[in-house]
This record gives C-alpha cells, sequence and structure tokens, in this order.
C-alpha cells in the first residue's frame, strides 16, 4: 500500500470577517448618517471628486426623495447608502452601523441583505423564476424564516402589491409595471427598515408610478423609512423631504424650499455663502429704518413682523413660519426695513443670504423675482394687509 | 444527418383581448437541428417574443404541439404541469433577454452561481468552479468580484449568458439579446454565441426586429403577421463568396 503525500494545507491565516460595528456616539433618530462623504474616482483623464463633503442625516420614518441632474452625483450618493460602492472618505452610518470600517465585502453583503431593501429602473426580476419565487430569493439568500414559512411570507408581500394572482407566472408574462411591483416586494422580502429606491419609476407609466409611490406611503405609514432618487417632480411632492444634490455637494434644504425656482447652481451658491444664525424667543432680527444688509429664510421657528406706530401699541402685521423668507421687498428695492422683525416665542434659526449675493442672482433670474414678488403678494393679501408706508 | 433538436408542429397562439381574438401565432412548423443558430427576424408584434415563449413553455398554446429532444428525452412540452415544466426549463434551457436583469447586490461571479445553488445540481465548490469557467468563456473571469454596476452593458449581458448556461442547457433562447448594446459590443455578444455553437456544440433561437443582423446566424427565417417565411431568393444566396 502506498501513502499518498498529504496535500493538506496548513490552516489558513485568515484576518477577521468583522461584520459592521455599532457606532457609540449615532444619532438615535437617524437610521443614516454621512459624515464628510468624499468620494474620487479615477480614470485615464484624471482623478475627479464627485462627492464633495456630504453631511447627511436621515431620521427613522422619513420618505426622502433626492434629485440633482444628470451626473449631480445622486446614484454615487445612493451607492454609498447601500454599500454598492464605497467612500474614498468619510463614514456612513446606517442603523447605528459604521458600514465601511473593517467591514468586508460579504460581512457588508449579509448585512445588506437584512437591512435594506432596494428597488432599480431596471427591475432585476431573475427571468427563470416565478414572481413568488423572486420574492423568497432575498429569504433564503441571507436565510431569514424557516423555510415552510419563506412561501407563505412571499405570498403576503404579492398580496400586499396586488400581484397574488401572478404569484407563479414567470417575469416576461407580466406588465413592465407589474415586474416593477414584484421587485418591490422582493426588496421587503427580509422586512428591512429601510428601503432605497433609484428612480423606481423612471421605467413606467403614470398610472403604474401613482400605484408604486402609494405603496411606499403605505410602508411608510408603518414606520419604513424610504429614500428614492426620482426626476418626477410629481413624486417628490409626495415625500417628507425632497434633498437636492448639485455637482456633488447638497443643498441646504430651508434654501430649496424657500427658493426653489432657483437654478440648482444658484441654491449651491447660496448654500456656501449663507450664515446660520440663532435668535432667542422676541430678540430682535432686522430694526424698523434699518438697511437691510441681508436675505433671511426662516429654518426653524417663528418671526413676527411688528409695526410700531408711535405713541401707540404696537401691531402685529404677520407671522412667518419654516421656510417663508423675509428681507426681499427692501433688498429688491434697495431700501430699508419697513416694520420690526423680532423673533416669536420660540429660538429663531434662519439662513441669512449677504444683500450684494442675492441682488446678483435675482437680476440673473427674472422667474425668481416674478415668483417672490407673487409670493409676497399673496402674503399681503391674506394677512388684509398693504405696505404700511404706502397708506 | 442532421438531428431535430426543437420541433413545433402546427403551432396557433391566439390571444383573447376585449377588441376580440388576436392570432398572434398562425400554423407554425419548425424545426431546429442541433448546433443551429437560428434567428428569427421580424417587426415589433410579428409574433417573435411569443414563438419564444412557446418553445420554453414560458406561455400556454392554443393549439399544436412542441417536441424537445434534449438530456436524452423527447417531451411534449405542453403537456408538462408547470412544476415539470420549470424543472424541464431550468436543465434544458438557458435564457437571455434584452435587460440583463442581474441582481445588483450580487456579485458576477454570485449571479452565474445563483441559479446552479437553486437548481442543487451542483456542490457549492462545484458551481464556483462552474462559474469562474463560464466568466472565462465570456471572457470577463478578471471581473468576477465585481458588482454589476462596475462592468459596462456589454459585459452584463455577457454574464447574463453566463448565468444562462449555468446548469449546461443543450439549447439558449435569445430574445433581443443585443438590443440595448452598440454594434460594436454586440458583435462580441455574436462572437460568444457562435463560439458556442461551434465548439460547444449548443442550439441557439434568437429572435430580432434587426434585420441587419441575419449573416450571423447559420439559418434565418422572417416572421411576419405570426406566420413564419423562409427568406427570399435573393437572401438565400451564398453571402460570403470568395472574390476569384
Amino acid at each position: 500500500m502506498t501513502t499518498m503525500p498529504d496535500k493538506r494545507k496548513a490552516p489558513r491565516q485568515t484576518t477577521p470577517k468583522a461584520a459592521p460595528q455599532r457606532v457609540s456616539d449615532a444619532s438615535l433618530e437617524a437610521i443614516i448618517e454621512m459624515r464628510g462623504i468624499i468620494k474620487r474616482f479615477s480614470n485615464a483623464a484624471g482623478e475627479f471628486t464627485v462627492l464633495k463633503g456630504v453631511d447627511l442625516m436621515i431620521n427613522r420614518g422619513e420618505f426622502v426623495s433626492i434629485v440633482g441632474k444628470s451626473g449631480s452625483g445622486k446614484s454615487t450618493l445612493l451607492n454609498m447608502i447601500t454599500g454598492i460602492d464605497h467612500p474614498s472618505e468619510g463614514q456612513v452610518i446606517v442603523n447605528h452601523n459604521d458600514i465601511y470600517t473593517d467591514v468586508s465585502e460579504s460581512a457588508r453583503s449579509k448585512w445588506r441583505g437584512k437591512n435594506l431593501g432596494i428597488v432599480f429602473q431596471f427591475f432585476q426580476l431573475l427571468p427563470m423564476l416565478t414572481l413568488l419565487e423572486n420574492v423568497m430569493l432575498p429569504m433564503d439568500y441571507v436565510d431569514m424564516y424557516d423555510f415552510d414559512e419563506r412561501p407563505k411570507r412571499a405570498m403576503e408581500l404579492l398580496k400586499l402589491v396586488g400581484l397574488e394572482k401572478f404569484a407563479n407566472k414567470l417575469p416576461v408574462l407580466v406588465s413592465t409595471g407589474q415586474q416593477q411591483l414584484a421587485a418591490i416586494a422582493r426588496a421587503m422580502a427580509c422586512d428591512p427598515p429601510l428601503l432605497i429606491a433609484d428612480e423606481p419609476t423612471g421605467n413606467l407609466d403614470t398610472r403604474s408610478a401613482d400605484t408604486i409611490i402609494e405603496i411606499f406611503e403605505h410602508f411608510v405609514e408603518q414606520g419604513k423609512t424610504i429614500v428614492m432618487v426620482t426626476h418626477d417632480p410629481s413624486l417628490t411632492s409626495r415625500t417628507h423631504r425632497n434633498i437636492i444634490i448639485s455637482d456633488g455637494e447638497l443643498i441646504d434644504e430651508t434654501i430649496s424650499r424657500g427658493l426653489p425656482q432657483l437654478r440648482h447652481r444658484h441654491m449651491l451658491e447660496f448654500t456656501k455663502i449663507a450664515e446660520r444664525r440663532l435668535y432667542q424667543p422676541q430678540e430682535t432680527i432686522v430694526s424698523r429704518d434699518e438697511k437691510l444688509d441681508h436675505f433671511y429664510i426662516i429654518r426653524k421657528g417663528e418671526v413676527e413682523i411688528v409695526l410700531q406706530k408711535q405713541r401707540s401699541k404696537e401691531t402685529i402685521l404677520s407671522r412667518l413660519g419654516a421656510d417663508e423668507f423675509f428681507g426681499e421687498a427692501e433688498l429688491v428695492r434697495g431700501g430699508k426695513s419697513i416694520a420690526n422683525v423680532r423673533a416669536g416665542k420660540t429660538p429663531v434659526e434662519v439662513v441669512a443670504i449677504p444683500r450684494a449675493d442675492f441682488n446678483r442672482v435675482m437680476d440673473e433670474s427674472p422667474i425668481t423675482v416674478d415668483a417672490i414678488s407673487k409670493i409676497v403678494q399673496k402674503r399681503l393679501q391674506e394677512h388684509r394687509m398693504a405696505d404700511p408706508r404706502k397708506r | 444527418m442532421t438531428i431535430p433538436i426543437i420541433e413545433l408542429r402546427n403551432v396557433h397562439k391566439t390571444y383573447s383581448t376585449v377588441a376580440g381574438d388576436f392570432p398572434a401565432l398562425k400554423d407554425i412548423n419548425l424545426s431546429v437541428n442541433t448546433g443551429e443558430f437560428l434567428g428569427v427576424v421580424g417587426k415589433s408584434g410579428a409574433g417573435k417574443s411569443t414563438l419564444l415563449n412557446m418553445i420554453n413553455g414560458v406561455d400556454g398554446l392554443s393549439s399544436g404541439e412542441v417536441l424537445v429532444y434534449a438530456n436524452g428525452q423527447r417531451v411534449s412540452v405542453h403537456d408538462l404541469n408547470e412544476d415539470e415544466k420549470a424543472l424541464w426549463r431550468g436543465r434544458t434551457m438557458g435564457v437571455v433577454y434584452q435587460s440583463f436583469q442581474l441582481l445588483p447586490m450580487l456579485s458576477l461571479i454570485e449571479n452565474i452561481t445563483l441559479p446552479m445553488d437553486l437548481a442543487g445540481n451542483f456542490k457549492p465548490r462545484e458551481s464556483r468552479e462552474r462559474a469562474m469557467e463560464l466568466l472565462r468563456l465570456v471572457e470577463l473571469e478578471e471581473h468576477a468580484g465585481k458588482l454589476p454596476a462596475f462592468v459596462s452593458g456589454g459585459q452584463q449581458q455577457r454574464v447574463a449568458i453566463a448565468r444562462a448556461l449555468a446548469n449546461d442547457p443543450d439549447i439558449l433562447v435569445a430574445d433581443e439579446p443585443t438590443g440595448s448594446l452598440d454594434s460594436v459590443t454586440a458583435d462580441h455578444i455574436f462572437d460568444v454565441f457562435s463560439h458556442l455553437v461551434a465548439d460547444r456544440g449548443k442550439t441557439i433561437v434568437m429572435v430580432t426586429h434587426d434585420m441587419g443582423l441575419k449573416s450571423r446566424f447559420t439559418r434565418y427565417l422572417t416572421i411576419t403577421d405570426g406566420e413564419l417565411e423562409p427568406p427570399s431568393v435573393e437572401d438565400s444566396k451564398p453571402k460570403r463568396s470568395r472574390k476569384k
């Protein structure tokens, strides 16, 4: 008898494949926290930076849309959250876990299976599997739920999206809208707290798109968080928050909500130069007849516009809340304040844009000037007030 | 003598719509031989995809018969029940569509091992080795660990082809597989198909609307309003006659 040489190798030195670790100072309310995310790509033409220091916090239960022009970095931003790509610098915390630091690709893949549902524009259903089998796939992959329970759960999800009748059909036999609904059911198979969707309605007619948003709203009501990249304004109007990315940077949401008519590059310019100021309750922000040197948008709290006539009691002309602005008419006209402006009963946070910059952008954007004057007119009418100086 | 691998006999497919019955396929008789790369060319709505769905049993026929001789078995596809059909299809036929449908969160190699793991025909280590071999076949082995988002559309389609071959089917059916690719990338896909037919003994049935592709098939037919037609005399002339 001959002995075979022992071909067994010495035990391999394996590096620990750490799963994502809990971050001690992670915000409790946030499900996504991005801290100083920079993403650089290199190609033959050299190196370029797609994300230039993104800080973003998305809270549990929020329905968020992300918009931006082609090439603005929105898909890259989404890839940072899904772990499909990794940042060059910075930290991404999802569900309190740092998903990049010392995390292997395969550990991240398993983690993703349990924590994230992902939906893409082209539905990525496996053509050789029925809709039901496609929905069961993630449960098999991360080995969640008992083997016998999986078909039942998949059927419930198909019922939820209105496809139970088609459960045993192959994807090619149902419409594209139905394929996307099945892809959504599959994304929710392992009951993840977070759903990420990249142009989920980009390939669909408006009716199918509408059904999908209704289903998203249903998930949000159940406490899920949804982050969706989209081009479609009819969808952004139905989300809680709309984040705009321009040239690799996020636009201040107070600015984009306050001045939605601005071009993205102007919003970004304002984002960079704006000062954030905080006022205590009843503190004066602008005094009457003071030369105005800023345009203000309210981020938080309520502001009172007060007229103090000589020897009489003060009159509160108007109260403005979050995303409303003041200081516009005077700036456009180049005049002084027509009334006192002060913080209301709670602290007020404002975004202040210097006058020269505001005027320069207004010169380039007649649509915004027009929109601002309409808003002001409407506001004055609503409060049944006229400019006191015209009386 | 050539051996038929697929035979369609008097196949009719009629869809009922609110506007009345619509005959999508009318009395199709077709015999495909082992080792053929058959192209079926026709306009949108001519019945191309329906024809493929009859061959792989994805959709039911109204009358007629589809016979497939593979894995040493003669199968009348539409006599199988849904479960039997799915099992049979998984072993016998690979499918490639215009959109590649790779799972975005799995690497290229995982996308290929997936159908093998689902079918359970291979042990995990075998399926990985086999997937690597298939990636080599489509010249993508150095990208094995990448996610689909990081390779080009043409490369994704090659992965989809590798995936369709995962369970080593004798037949590949392809519905506009080059429809969303540029011509250079499409050429590369045809090279892969031609290699599969010439060197691996596979049989391929591909449908397309693109008349310009007909010279790439070993045989082609046109389909118009649900009826198959042989190529015209002009088109049947030898294609690559050598210059004298």
